[in-house]
C-alpha cells in the first residue's frame, strides 16, 4: 500500500533568492500523526504549502497517496485539506456562511454541504453557534472552525500549519483532543506543523526536526528522547575545602549507569545518566557525605524534546527569528486569536 | 462549467457582507444626495446666466450632472474593487481559496462581478434620488437601464486596474492614497461635471484621454436627448474595448502576484 506523504529530496528556493527547504527527504503513513518541529523560518511552512500545491517546488518528487503532486494538482486538492497558520476565518461572515461557502469552493452538492457542514461544526462543537458571526467567536472558536473548514470535503490528509500558534494553554490542549479525535474516528493522516515542543510530544506520532530548510533528526518522540541519555539530574554542592567537589565528581564518574558528568552553571552539575537515575540520587548524595560535600538542592528529570532540539541545532527552542514580515503576521493572528 | 459557479461563490461572499454593511450603504446613500443636492443648486445660479444652458445642452443643471454622479460612483465604489484582496492576503483567506480546486481565474473575476453588483445598486439608488429631485431621463426606463449596464461595464475598468495594483500590495493604505491619487484627477479632468466646451483647452484635451468622458457622454445622451445610436457607438466601443484589457490585465497580474 502507498504512503500517504511521499517526499523526496525537496528543494524549494523563492523568485527573492531564499532558500526555504534544502532537499528533505521524508514518507508519512496513512493514519499517522507526523510532526515538523522547528522554529520560524525553518522550512516548515514551505513544505507544506508545496504539498498543498499553493507552490511549486525548484526540484524533487512529491507523492500523496501515490500521487504526484505536481502532474495531479486538482486531485491533490480534493485528498487534502489545509488549515493555514492565519486562521483563515471570514470573520464577517457567520460560521455557518464560512463553512458552507468553503463547500462550494470544493464543488460539492448544495445538499451535501448542509449535511457535511452540520457535521462537522458538531464535530468542533460549534454548531449551537453557526448562525452567530465569526466576529464574536473566542480564538479557541476561530481556530476550530478554521480546521472544520479544512474538513468539509473528506479529506484524506489534513495538514494544520501551527495550529495553536498564539492560543492560551487551555486551548491548546483543548485542539490537541480534537486533532486526536480525527484521527481515532476518522482514521485521517494529519501532518502538523509546529514550535511547541510539548505540542510534538504529546500528538504526534514520529517527529521530524527541520532546521535551515533541512531535516536534523526524525523519529517516534521517544526515541528522539532516549538519543539524549536516561535520565537527567540536576545537583548544587557546597563545600568548605576547594579539592573536596573535584574529587566528588571524580567519584560520581565511577558509578554504574552514569554517562556523563559536567558542569553547567553556578556550580551546578549535570548529570546524564543511561537509566534508573532515581535509584542514583542517594548514592550521589551518599558519595557527597564521604567527601565532606553537602548536597544543597538535587533534581531530576526526563529529557524533553527540547534537548533533542538543543542537542540537533545547537540552539534553544525559544530563538524565535524569521523575516519581519512573517512576525508581523504571527503578530496580527495572535491579536486576532486572543481578542 | 464550474468556472461560473466558482466567479459566483466568489462574489457571493462579498455581496453577503456587502448587504450586511448598512453603515456603508447609509454613506453610499448621502454621497449623491449631497453631490446632487448641494452642487446642483449652487451651480443652478450659474445655469440661470444666458448662453450657458446652450452649452450644457439643457437648463437642468441637475439633469446634466446626473451621468456625471453616476460615473462618480463608479469610479470611486470600482476603484476600492480590490481592496478585498489585500485583506483576503493578510488574514490567509486567499491561500484558503487557492487550496481548493476553484478555478484561479475565479477568484479575480469573482471580486469583479460583486464590485460590479454592488455598483450596479449604488447607480439604482443614484437615479431614484435624482429623479426625486426632478430629473427627467428622457429615454425613461430602457434608457435607465442602458445606463446602468454602461456604469456596470464601465466598473470593470476600475475593478479591474484596483485588483492589478491590490495583487502586489501588502498595505491598505497604499492603495486608498493610490485610488485617491488616481481618481481625483479622473474626475475631474473629465466632463462628468463641466461640459468640455468650457474647459480650457489643456483641460479639455486631457479629458479627451480620459476614460471617464467615454462613460458619461452615451449616459448624457440617453439622459438628455435620446436614442441616437450612432452617436454613443464610438464612446460604448471605447468603453466596452477597455473593460476587457483590464479584465485581461487584471487576471494576469493576479496569476503573476499569486504564483510562487
Amino acid at each position: 500500500m502507498s504512503k500517504a506523504i511521499e517526499v523526496e529530496d525537496l528543494v524549494k528556493v523563492y523568485r527573492n533568492g531564499t532558500r526555504a527547504v534544502d532537499g528533505i527527504s521524508f514518507s508519512v503513513d496513512e493514519k499517522e500523526i507526523f510532526g515538523f518541529l522547528g522554529p520560524n523560518g525553518a522550512g516548515k511552512s514551505t513544505t507544506i504549502k508545496t504539498l498543498v500545491g499553493l507552490i511549486r517546488a525548484t526540484s524533487g518528487t512529491l507523492r500523496l497517496r501515490g500521487v504526484d503532486i505536481h502532474r495531479h494538482p486538482g486531485e491533490i486538492k480534493r485528498q487534502t485539506g489545509y488549515a493555514s497558520q492565519e486562521t483563515a476565518v471570514d470573520d464577517r461572515l457567520t460560521g455557518w456562511e464560512n463553512i458552507t461557502l468553503q463547500g462550494h469552493y470544493y464543488h460539492l452538492p448544495s445538499k451535501e454541504i448542509a449535511q457535511r457542514s452540520e457535521e462537522v461544526l458538531k464535530i468542533f462543537d460549534i454548531y449551537e453557534r453557526r448562525k452567530d458571526l465569526a466576529d464574536s467567536y473566542s480564538g479557541g472558536m476561530l481556530k476550530r472552525i478554521d480546521i472544520a473548514l479544512a474538513l468539509i470535503h473528506r479529506p484524506a490528509v489534513l495538514f494544520l500549519d501551527e495550529p495553536t500558534l498564539g492560543l492560551d494553554v487551555q486551548t491548546r490542549t483543548m485542539i490537541w483532543s480534537y486533532i486526536d479525535k480525527l484521527r481515532k474516528e476518522y482514521g485521517m493522516t494529519i501532518f502538523i506543523t509546529t514550535h511547541y515542543m510539548e505540542e510534538a510530544d504529546a500528538l504526534c506520532d514520529r517527529v521530524a526536526i527541520i532546521d535551515h530548510g533541512r531535516i536534523q533528526a526524525l523519529d517516534r518522540p521517544g526515541v528522539l528522547k532516549q538519543q539524549i541519555g536516561g535520565d537527567i539530574i540536576t545537583v548544587r554542592f557546597s563545600a568548605s575545602n576547594d579539592g573536596a567537589i573535584p574529587a566528588l565528581i571524580e567519584a560520581i564518574q565511577g558509578l554504574t549507569n552514569i554517562k556523563e558528568v559536567g558542569p553547567a552553571q553556578d556550580g551546578i552539575y549535570r548529570i546524564i545518566a543511561v537509566r534508573n537515575g532515581d535509584q542514583l540520587i542517594p548514592k550521589i548524595v551518599e558519595l557527597g557525605e564521604q567527601h565532606a560535600v553537602a548536597t544543597e538542592s538535587i533534581r531530576l528529570r526526563r529529557p524533553s524534546l527540547d534537548d533533542v532540539y538543543l542537542k540537533f541545532t545547537g540552539r534553544e527552542m525559544r530563538d524565535e527569528e524569521g523575516s519581519r514580515e512573517k512576525i508581523g503576521k504571527n503578530r496580527r493572528t495572535q491579536r486576532r486569536l486572543n481578542r | 462549467m464550474t468556472i461560473f459557479s466558482d466567479i459566483w461563490y466568489v462574489a457571493k461572499r462579498e455581496l453577503i457582507k456587502f448587504t450586511r454593511a448598512r453603515v456603508r450603504f447609509a454613506v453610499n446613500l448621502i454621497q449623491p444626495l449631497i453631490w446632487l443636492g448641494l452642487m446642483g443648486n449652487m451651480m443652478k445660479g450659474m445655469t440661470n446666466a444666458p448662453g450657458i444652458g446652450k452649452m450644457l445642452g439643457t437648463g437642468n443643471y441637475l439633469a446634466f450632472m446626473t451621468p456625471g454622479i453616476i460615473v462618480m460612483t463608479v469610479l470611486f465604489a470600482g476603484a476600492f474593487g480590490g481592496i478585498s484582496i489585500v485583506w483576503d492576503r493578510r488574514i490567509g483567506y486567499l491561500e484558503k481559496l487557492m487550496a481548493a480546486p476553484i478555478a484561479r481565474g475565479s477568484i479575480a473575476f469573482g471580486k469583479m462581478l460583486s464590485t460590479m453588483l454592488q455598483v450596479g445598486t449604488q447607480v439604482v439608488v443614484v437615479m431614484i434620488i435624482a429623479t426625486i429631485l426632478g430629473v427627467h431621463i428622457v429615454t425613461g426606463l430602457p434608457g435607465c437601464v442602458v445606463i446602468l449596464l454602461i456604469a456596470m461595464v464601465f466598473s470593470l475598468i476600475l475593478s479591474g486596474f484596483s485588483l492589478s495594483v491590490s495583487a502586489t500590495m501588502k498595505t491598505m493604505e497604499t492603495l486608498m492614497a493610490l485610488v485617491n491619487l488616481v481618481t481625483l484627477p479622473l474626475m475631474f479632468a473629465s466632463s462628468a461635471l463641466f461640459p468640455l466646451k468650457v474647459m480650457p483647452g489643456w483641460l479639455a484635451a486631457v479629458a479627451k484621454f480620459n476614460p471617464v468622458t467615454y462613460a458619461v457622454r452615451p449616459m448624457r445622451e440617453l439622459t438628455l436627448y435620446g436614442w441616437n445610436w450612432a452617436k454613443m457607438a464610438p464612446s460604448l466601443g471605447i468603453v466596452v474595448g477597455l473593460a476587457i484589457v483590464f479584465l485581461l490585465i487584471a487576471q494576469f497580474t493576479f496569476q503573476r502576484a499569486t504564483t510562487e
